[in-house]
């Protein structure tokens, strides 16, 4: 991103994309720790982990008011035009998907705290341990593509999140089939099917972020593309 | 791991540089007191209070005949030149009234010195334009005067593009050099306050832009009061913003603030184009 922020006459704009560039990173290095540590929370039964993930909460939030007040700042003032304002639109809107990961990452946390106390043993959650990785792996993808401008690293994210879809559709058929066999089990399966659609969620917004960014290099608007059409699309405009 | 990175995010650091500025915590350079002007029977300024801070920009918009460039020419007044003109309030450079009695004027306006619109240059050499206010002074060591000029054209980020024709006329520069050879003729003079009349109104954008980036870098030195028809460059360059209309200040404070959320509807229609 950082060919954004420099080469403008005015050293003072400069200055305000690179902190703008910067706090969006930060944030984004916040949520993704917040995904990481509510997954290993929740696997491993950590209840300390978990309560950190709802403290960095506040954090996010705070970051989020911050770079919202940046960006209003910048369109009042500098009248951004082109490369900057797509930079600033999008990672106006890009900050609300951060944000909403982490609040996913957060109920993922309380879901853990809730499943400690309740005295579950964490074995049976093979769905959320492996839907889980692939999306900690897209957020952190994700923030890589940003920080680097990468689309084709970006398009690859969106292409995973339906590969998260269709796991996330299996292991809910597979659930649902699990409870109407085990009526006892439903509570706890009903658990890990809020943990899974928190994490569906995630993907999803990564992937929204990831669209934001190819709007931001190239200024396309791909955000109601499906992924298969994706590449097709970006290569076309060169 | 991940715990350590989250207590090195120090946000409170971050949110400083969003935090609006505050009039109460600057130096104060320039204080306006119930400040009256008539040109003849016509009242222009209608009793203005306020303070200009030490080493920061302040801008003033408003529709034309609002009466901004009128009480900029107050700062070092230049009004006196107008017969009609008559003056009731004070005006305080530091401590001192400067409307009074006994006041010497010249120096001033080497105090306070000011830029306009068009840019002025003498017939000169560039470097007898920016040497002109030392000779005046009565300085005329050589080498007191090659530094000062260096410094001068330096100040104005003028050094680069004319270091070797010094000594040809300043009429053969463009429109955007003339303007920031007279800013370098101004500063030479080492004054403390630095008045800019609509000083990038005649220029092309980029010369525009370079100007707004040299008052950016002037502001460590003096202390810039500007008056711009262009509000996005008022929001551009200043720290404080002042809205005039009609001969009164309607709002002053904080540029940001006056600019994303201005505390009189007034304001608000004026930046955004609804009257004026």
């Amino acid at each position: 991103m950082q060919e954004f922020t420099t080469d403008h006459i005015s050293q003072q704009f400069n200055k305000e994309l690179e902190a703008l560039r910067q706090h969006f990173l930060t944030m984004g290095g916040v949520v993704e720790n917040q995904v990481q540590d509510a997954l290993q929370a929740l696997l491993e039964s950590n209840g300390e982990l978990a309560e950190k993930v709802k403290a960095q909460d506040k954090i996010v939030n705070e970051l989020d008011g911050l770079i919202d007040d940046e960006c209003n700042r910048i369109l009042a003032i500098r009248q951004p035009a082109a490369s900057d304002l797509r930079m600033i639109v999008s990672i106006s809107k890009a900050v609300g998907e951060l944000e909403r990961m982490g609040d996913e990452a957060k109920k993922v946390a309380r879901m853990a705290l809730s499943l400690i106390e309740e005295g579950e043993s964490p074995r049976g959650y093979v769905e959320i341990d492996r839907i889980g990785q692939m999306v900690s792996r897209m957020v952190h993808d994700t923030l890589d593509a940003y920080a680097r401008l990468d689309i084709e690293a970006a398009i690859k994210v969106a292409e995973k999140d339906r590969r998260v879809d269709q796991e996330y559709e299996a292991s809910m058929r597979s659930l649902v089939t699990y409870m109407m066999e085990d009526p006892r089990s439903i509570s706890r399966v009903m658990n890990v099917i809020w943990v899974l659609r928190s994490l569906e969620r995630i993907a999803d917004h990564a992937r929204h972020t990831c669209q934001h960014l190819i709007f931001m290099v190239k200024g396309v608007n791909v955000r109601h593309v499906s992924a298969s059409d994706l590449s097709n699309m970006i290569t076309k405009k060169d | 791991m991940s715990e350590e990175k989250t207590h090195s995010i120090d946000i409170s650091a971050m949110q400083r540089s969003q935090q609006a500025l505050r009039i109460e915590d600057e130096t104060v350079c320039l204080s306006v007191k119930d400040l009256h002007l008539y040109y003849g029977e016509k009242e222009a300024l209608k009793g203005v209070d306020m303070v200009i801070p030490e080493k920061k920009v302040t801008a003033f918009i408003g529709p034309s005949g609002c009466g901004k460039s009128t009480l900029l020419r107050c700062f070092n007044r230049m009004n006196d030149l107008v017969d009609s003109c008559r003056i009731t309030g004070e005006i305080n450079l530091h401590d001192s009234n400067i409307y009074a009695k006994g006041t010497d004027v010249a120096e001033l306006r080497r105090r306070v010195g000011m830029v306009f619109q068009k840019p002025n240059p003498f017939p000169k050499s560039i470097y007898e334009n920016v040497a002109y206010g030392l000779r005046i002074q009565g300085i005329n060591k050589k080498r007191v005067i090659d530094e000062t000029v260096e410094w001068a054209l330096r100040s104005a980020a003028l050094w680069d593009e004319v270091k070797d024709r010094l000594h040809e006329s300043a009429l053969g520069m463009s429109g955007g050099q003339q303007q920031r050879l007279v800013i370098a003729r101004t500063v030479a003079v080492k004054p403390e306050v630095l008045l800019l009349d609509e000083p990038a109104s005649a220029l092309d954008p980029i010369s525009t832009l370079k100007i707004e980036e040299l008052i950016h870098e002037l502001k460590k030195d003096f202390t810039i009061a500007i008056v711009t028809h262009n509000m996005q460059q008022a929001a551009r360059v200043s720290d404080y913003t002042a809205f005039m209309y009609m001969g009164d200040l309607i709002e002053f404070g904080d540029t940001n603030s006056l600019f994303t959320n201005p505390s009189k509807q007034q304001t608000e229609d004026y930046i955004t184009g609804r009257y004026g």
